[in-house]
């Protein structure tokens, strides 16, 4: 399949660019949205593999909550002064040094923890599934029961974020308490009180 | 080969246009009608120049907005003030291609369609806070951030009130879920899932910044928010999007809760025959013709939302309500309590 | 599965496309004469004074924060939905207690005053 391949491609060479701007672009709001951009092709390629529910999650966690806390965050930052020159200003010589780690943790994946590694040559890749293939369904029934634990884990860290959220980002009150309850609960009869004049009195 | 793959893709843009293109008209038409239903409402006549009783008026906008200038203003980053429009209108298109219109009559019946609607739903937010931080104005600027904490606030009422659809039907697919509350009237899920969708809605409406909750807009404090800089062409697509959105959540309210194409008299002996010949499709736009209509309503009724009461209605009220509700729901489907589960 | 998800793209695709109609009208058709007024920031007619992104409340963050967990909350709740027919008892437990850690750190935020905005 033909076209398959080439929306694969495309998808691939999308997110590869994108992360490649999102690292070498001068502003950084731009960089935020490369990195949106990048999420997305990779959604790309994995609805390609079949992971309809990953690859949509994708798109609704990372790109539709993640990177808006993102560009809050960065939004929120000056970075007028640091966006002067390129990337390139960071060349000096020491760089080599950077190369050559980079080759080393390069050569250090394929060795040891390559594919080779982990057998993945060994099994075939899976045929494709019909047009009425639910992984929702296959996702849910082993999720709940053959990796609770990894489940109940993932709800602490839930909860831990949300404690470290709040200790972190919040100030405590400012102002005197509003009570909204009894702001909405208001009847124009309140507030307001209809006056019977007959029309022939003035002023 | 590749002049079979041409023709599939040429067949598919076929089917798009005609979703798209009867979109268009009916956004057009809805600003007309809201026009003129506030205006019944506050005993006025509403636009009546342009064409038979107004008729033509949508058309004299869309010739107008096209044809002034696009206004990018100097202090703007030029490409993310241009770009934000177009981000802000392509999900809310995209999220029709899942929407079926009768039975057999979708474009892409694909299985978690309720799970990429909300996916787009989520990307909106996106225009907004672009078009807020590239304008570099002030009142651009706070109507972003204003707009996009309400959205993201009410996307997970939004989202636990899905889940119960969700239960209730056993699927994603939302062929499948209107397929479920087949029936009678009474076995659609506005009333299992009474509270769900009364929180679907209003959440729908804040979503898509619409009265009362229009915060983002705000004339009498922030101008008119994120879109204050944009003119001609590119406010018309922030306008496109609002009310493209507008119209999917009517419809989405509509097929979840109503029972999409079904007809309301399924279930009683001589109704049922007489209005047999009535196509699903037709059912379906009436549905979400009368949930368009209350769009209109609440703008002509209520006043304007105080930002505190906005986030506190979202994430004290809606949160614990929807959350407690999906567990009766879990339990009773587990139970498989009463005529819905 | 994929033939599925082929017009969904090309949806997309032509959503995107469909946005830059208008714009390009506009730079071809309509006129397209600024000035230094008209093309200023508009700031009810003052000359714009101090810059226009400022350091906003840091309540905003809070909100964005608490907004992707409980979004991750959802998206595990949406497979649990799925397939709350069928699955053993062990799996409802599950979402139990996962909904019990969550409501906790719920009580928590509200009893501390996250949620409010005064």
């Amino acid at each position: 399949m033909t076209g398959q391949a080439l929306i694969f491609y495309t998808f691939a060479a999308v997110a590869i660019f994108s992360a490649l701007m999102v690292i070498t672009v001068q502003n950084a709001v731009r960089a935020v949205l490369f990195l949106v951009l990048a999420f997305v092709a990779t959604a790309g390629v994995w609805l390609l593999m079949e992971a309809e529910f990953l690859a949509i999650i994708l798109v609704l966690v990372y790109v539709g909550a993640v990177m808006v806390l993102f560009l809050f965050v960065v939004m929120m930052l000056d970075f007028t002064g640091a966006t002067q020159k390129g990337p390139l200003r960071y060349l000096r010589p020491s760089m080599l040094l950077g190369v050559g780690l980079a080759l080393g943790v390069v050569f250090l994946l394929f060795t040891v923890i390559g594919p080779k590694q982990f057998t993945i040559m060994d099994y075939p890749s899976p045929a494709a599934r019909g047009a009425d293939y639910n992984d929702v369904a296959h996702l849910g029934m082993v999720m709940y029961t053959d990796y609770v634990l990894a489940f109940i884990a993932a709800g602490c860290l839930l909860l831990v974020a949300m404690v470290a959220a709040i200790s972190l980002a919040y100030r405590g009150h400012r102002a005197k308490r509003q009570r909204p309850s009894d702001q909405v609960k208001v009847k124009a009869s309140d507030r307001i009180r209809l006056v019977k004049m007959s029309p022939g009195s003035r002023g | 080969m590749i002049t079979e793959q041409l023709f599939t893709l040429a067949w598919i843009l076929v089917k798009i246009l005609a979703i798209l293109l009867p979109l268009v008209v009916v956004i057009a038409y809805t600003t007309f009608f809201e026009r003129k239903v506030i205006g019944y409402m506050q005993v006025r006549i509403g636009p009546n120049r342009v064409g038979p009783r107004g008729f033509l008026q949508p058309w004299a906008d869309v010739f107008k907005l096209l044809l002034k200038e696009i206004i990018v203003p100097s202090a703007s980053n030029r490409f993310l003030f241009l770009l934000a429009p177009i981000l802000a209108l392509a999900p809310a298109l995209a999220a029709w291609a899942v929407i079926p219109f009768d039975q057999q009559l979708v474009l892409a019946n694909v299985n978690a369609g309720l799970l990429f609607l909300l996916a787009m739903t989520s990307l909106g937010v996106y225009g907004i806070v672009i078009a807020g931080w590239a304008s570099n104005s002030k009142y651009a600027f706070l109507g972003a951030l204003r707009s996009s904490a309400q959205i993201i606030s009410y996307e997970i009422a939004m989202g636990i009130a899905l889940i119960g659809v969700l239960m209730a039907a056993g699927s994603l697919n939302l062929t499948e879920i209107v397929m479920a509350q087949s029936g009678n009237l009474l076995s659609w899920y506005w009333l299992p899932l009474f509270p769900l969708f009364v929180v679907y809605w209003i959440a729908g409406v804040a979503e898509t910044n619409r009265l009362p909750f229009d915060l983002a807009e705000g004339e009498s404090e922030i101008v008119a928010g994120f879109h204050v800089e944009y003119a001609g062409g590119a406010f018309a697509l922030f306008f496109l999007a609002e009310y493209a959105n507008m119209i999917l959540i009517s419809v989405l309210t509509a097929l979840l809760f109503f029972g999409g194409w079904l007809s309301p008299f399924q279930g009683i002996p001589v109704l049922e025959e007489a209005f047999a010949w009535v196509p699903g499709i037709a059912w379906l736009l009436l549905k979400s013709a009368c949930f368009m209509f209350m769009y209109l309503w609440l703008r002509a009724t209520f006043p304007r939302y105080r930002y505190d009461q906005v986030m506190r209605l979202g994430w004290k009220v809606f949160i614990p309500l929807t959350t407690f509700w999906i567990i009766l729901v879990a339990v009773a489907v587990r139970l498989g309590v009463g005529p819905w589960f | 599965m994929l033939e599925n998800y082929l017009p969904v793209l090309v949806f997309i695709a032509l959503g995107l496309a469909f946005g830059l109609v208008p714009l390009f009208i506009g730079f071809v058709i309509a006129p397209h004469r600024p000035d230094s007024e008209k093309i200023s920031p508009y700031e009810c007619g003052f000359e714009p004074f101090e810059a226009a992104r400022f350091k906003f409340d840091v309540r905003f963050y809070l909100v964005a924060i608490l907004f992707i967990i409980f979004d991750l909350e959802v998206a595990f709740l949406f497979p649990w939905a799925v397939v709350l027919r069928d699955i053993p008892v062990l799996g409802i437990w599950a979402m139990v207690i996962f909904g019990l850690l969550l409501a906790i750190g719920f009580i928590y935020e509200w009893r501390k005053g996250a949620l409010e905005w005064e």
